[in-house]
């Protein structure tokens, strides 16, 4: 069996190395044509909703952080538009018949933006640095690696503690960013906010004044190049700002001062989209929104029954189009979205409110109606206002919903102490592999399990998708787990994905949107 | 003078001691973790427990105060959980932008304040007057961060050629011009309402002194109109209307909050905004501190600009 197993976990190494080679040397998207050919030169300045907290790969703890990371640094693989994990600072890998050894063969050509050079020393420094620093927010994405070794200057080996399919998913983000080990030590404490020449990618950080912009120089030696075989990237320069206000922000857009932005807020949608000065992209992003019931015994939501009645009076496509979304997003049932390998689109257990059902569960328990508590984010008028709507829907299958607001903060931490009398509403920004969607969330007493949710069942499925490297499989693995925490034994109530948008003038082409909403610069060019 | 100067200086020490005290345990009763926030939306708990006892908020209260107190007298503010910057290079990269924002709106709300105040004084009940009222009660009543908004969809989209851009700063070092252009819209946001008080203040300060024997006396004399008003009236009128002024530069640091948030200004106002959710306790102290020192050092000099607006009032021991 177990000869087997490593029999099957070598086709598919082969397999992965085959499809590694196929796409050749790293394209950095295609780019849309509508512009005609590439031109170089010329400067892009894009707003986003905040400012970052942090440049440090290792300490960043806000998604807001990664629109710079994206533009200054390279990580040893990278994500196509439609998700799927391409060559980047690694050309190729392969993965041992046991699935716990991955040796990456690695780029030669890299320099630091500092001058020095990447190789697999340097390498394993980053890794080290992000998986054994105390401080360092990226330690539950690497506490699979047992140990990693630089073999020789371009063969880099990492030794997981067990099997792990979504191990490669991780070295897409800032788990897999590549830093001069010589600027990060000579920045100290400041490196923080100050993490000039630190990387290797397309763009060189000049100019960081928080709170207010952040410019990048081309780099000139950067290795990658278009589909076409242009050299990337095109840009010149590229400006990136926060502006907090979407109205703000918009109108930035709209007079020239901004060129390209990645957050247009629902009631503006309609606007952007008639405006011919502007072109506005929209796909099924990776995040969702979710109810967070609290299962564990003692409280209401301990029945699932509740949780099933809610979930089938809730009316998705109202909440979706007539909410403050205003449509944008798609309407969801899980965790795992559109772009997900993983994802089934006849998954659809709630496709219409079903209010008959919904009484039926509550009267089927036997105490009288359903009253809860929804504890909603202060400080927001549209998760208010989203609350109130789900409140009005929930009203018709008789279920009384009282909503009470408070700090963000405070929600997090009486949910992960699962102290919520009710639900809460709190969503998930969404990783590229279903894994970091599902697992953490469902599976009994992992960090992330807000509900306090345990079922055998489901972690046995999760277990196994962590193990099994057949994409077929784990799909499999991962529905039936699906069926298990959204249906018949809920542990939370999803009900959409976001958007991923993108915002851009006319004259911008060759920007591309991802379903992790960040923008990627390399292949963007100025029409003249 | 200087022994009233020095004896005011020392009085703040205290005030800025309870200030401070004040401040640290409103944040800290404040509901939520800074760790929390801190940690992101993958929270570890080891991760969490390290950070935790390395930003020593694992300590009592009092102790925490001691700590950071005593490094503040020597001039530690301490660094932003967030960001990791020390706290007072913060607050110094950002305290020229807030200082240049705020002059220029005490400039606009002044010198207009001034000027339309008296005019609607000597030309009482006119349609000058009314236009004024009007405009005072507008003022006072409209939020800034709206009045903010308006401005910029007014410069964006009806004003032809985006004289004005919405938003942004740029140093006056790097582009003078630029620097004035993108000055002016936060300015008038946040000098309107205190022109609204500062005007109608100056209105009615002047038609005090309008009534007063003196003024007849200098018209007696000969002197022409506009000197009476000027040297005679004017001067007179002047010190409620700094003392509300004093009063208003605590108004303007409040108004920055705003105003820089939605001109995305990098000045103190939005190191505030972007610290207080997050419950970035050491940034959050700093600005508070630096918003009372300054509050202080402008009343301060407020008091010592009455006498010379009136050699009548001194700081003599015996106004003591």
């Amino acid at each position: 069996m177990a000869r087997r197993f490593s029999r099957v976990l070598a086709i598919l190494a082969v397999l992965a190395l085959v499809l590694a080679a196929c796409s050749g040397t790293p394209t950095t998207g295609g780019g849309t044509t509508s512009g005609g050919k590439p031109v170089y030169g010329g400067s892009v300045t894009f707003a986003m909703n905040s400012d970052i907290s942090n440049m440090d790969p290792m300490l960043s703890a806000l998604f807001v952080d990664r629109h710079l990371m994206y533009a200054m640094y390279d990580s040893l693989v990278r994500v196509t538009p439609k998700g799927e994990i391409i060559p980047w600072l690694a050309t190729k890998w392969t993965v041992s018949p046991d699935g716990k050894t991955y040796t990456f063969t690695l780029r030669t050509d890299v320099k630091y933006h500092d001058g020095t050079a990447f190789d697999a020393a340097s390498a394993k420094w980053n890794l080290d640095r992000y998986r054994l620093t105390k401080e360092s927010q990226r330690l539950g994405e690497l506490a699979s690696v047992d140990t990693v070794t630089a073999v020789d200057a371009s063969t880099l080996k990492v030794d997981l503690k067990a099997p792990s399919a979504p191990f490669l998913s991780v070295l897409v983000d800032r788990s897999g960013m590549m830093l001069s080990q010589k600027t990060v030590e000579a920045g100290g404490a400041d490196f923080t906010r100050k993490a000039f020449n630190a990387g290797s990618g397309p763009f060189i950080l000049t100019e960081a004044v928080k709170d207010d912009h952040y410019t990048f120089k081309k780099n000139p030696n950067w290795w990658g190049t278009a589909a076409n075989g242009d050299k990337l990237p095109y840009l010149d320069q590229v400006i990136i700002k926060p502006i907090t206000d979407g109205d703000v922000r918009l109108t930035n857009v709209r007079t020239g001062q901004v060129q390209a932005t990645n957050a247009v807020t629902g009631k503006d949608v309609p606007t952007v989209k008639t405006d011919t000065s502007l072109v506005y992209q929209e796909i099924a992003g990776i995040g969702y929104a979710s109810l967070v019931p609290n299962r564990t015994a003692g409280f209401i939501f301990a029945e699932k029954r509740y949780v099933q009645a809610v979930s089938y009076a809730m009316d998705r496509d109202e909440l979706l189009n007539k909410g403050p979304a205003q449509g944008v997003g798609v309407v969801g049932y899980g965790p795992i979205a559109p772009s997900h390998f993983a994802y089934d689109p006849n998954f659809k257990p709630f496709a219409k409110p079903d209010i008959a059902k919904a009484k039926q569960l509550v009267a089927d328990v036997g105490k009288g109606p359903l009253t809860f508590e929804l504890l909603a984010s202060s400080g927001d008028a549209a998760t208010l206002q989203f609350a109130q709507l789900l409140q009005s829907e929930l009203a018709k299958a008789d279920i009384t919903m009282n909503i009470k607001t408070l700090l963000f903060n405070d929600i997090v931490a009486l949910q992960q102490k699962h102290q919520q009398s009710g639900m809460t509403l709190i969503g998930w920004s969404g990783r590229i592999d279903p894994d970091g969607n599902v697992y953490d969330f469902n599976y009994t007493g992992r960090p992330n399990n807000d509900s306090g949710y345990s079922n055998k069942d489901v972690d046995s499925l999760l277990d196994q998708t962590r193990t099994a490297t057949d994409q077929a499989k784990r799909k499999d693995l991962f529905l039936k787990a699906q069926q298990i925490f959204v249906v018949d034994d809920p542990a939370r109530i999803f009900y959409s994905f976001n958007a991923a948008q993108l915002l851009t003038a006319k004259a911008i082409q060759g920007f591309e949107v991802y379903p992790d909403q960040l923008p990627r610069f390399q292949t963007v060019w100025v029409q003249k | 003078m200087t022994t009233y100067i020095l004896r005011r200086l020392l009085l703040m020490i205290p005030v800025a001691f309870l200030v401070t005290v004040g401040i640290f345990v409103i944040i800290r009763i404040a509901p939520g973790d800074p760790i929390l926030t801190y940690a992101g939306e993958d929270p570890n708990p080891e991760t969490i427990a390290y950070v935790r006892a390395q930003l020593g908020l694992d300590q009592p209260v009092p102790i925490q105060y001691a700590a950071w107190l005593s490094r503040a007298l020597q001039g530690d503010l301490g660094r932003s959980f967030q960001t990791h910057q020390r706290v007072t290079e913060a607050i110094i990269e950002r305290l020229p932008v807030t200082f240049e924002l705020g002059a220029a709106a005490l400039l606009i709300s002044v010198t207009v304040a001034l000027v339309v105040g008296t005019i609607s004084a000597i030309k009482r009940n006119s349609a000058v007057d009314l236009l004024t009222t009007s405009f005072t009660i507008a003022g006072v009543s409209f939020p800034n961060f709206y009045l903010g908004l308006l401005l910029i969809l007014l410069f964006a989209y009806v004003v032809p050629g985006h004289i004005l851009p919405p938003g942004g700063f740029t140093p006056f070092s790097t582009d003078p011009w630029d620097n004035l252009r993108r000055l002016i819209l936060p300015a008038i946001t946040i000098a309107t309402a205190s022109l609204a008080v500062n005007l109608r203040q100056v209105r009615s300060s002047l038609l005090d002194v309008f009534g007063l024997d003196y003024m007849r006396t200098a018209r007696a004399k000969g002197l022409r109109e506009r000197a009476v008003i000027v040297r005679h009236a004017l001067k007179n009128a002047l010190i409620p209307v700094v003392t509300i002024i004093g009063i208003q530069i605590g108004a303007i640091i409040e108004g920055a909050i705003i105003t820089e948030t939605i001109f995305f200004i990098p000045g103190i106002g939005r190191l505030a905004v972007q610290a207080i959710p997050s419950q970035d306790y050491p940034v959050v102290q700093g600005v508070v501190l630096v918003s009372a020192l300054s509050f202080m050092l402008s009343t301060l000099a407020v008091d010592v600009l009455y006498a010379f607006l009136d050699p009548r009032i001194s700081f003599g021991g015996a106004q003591a």
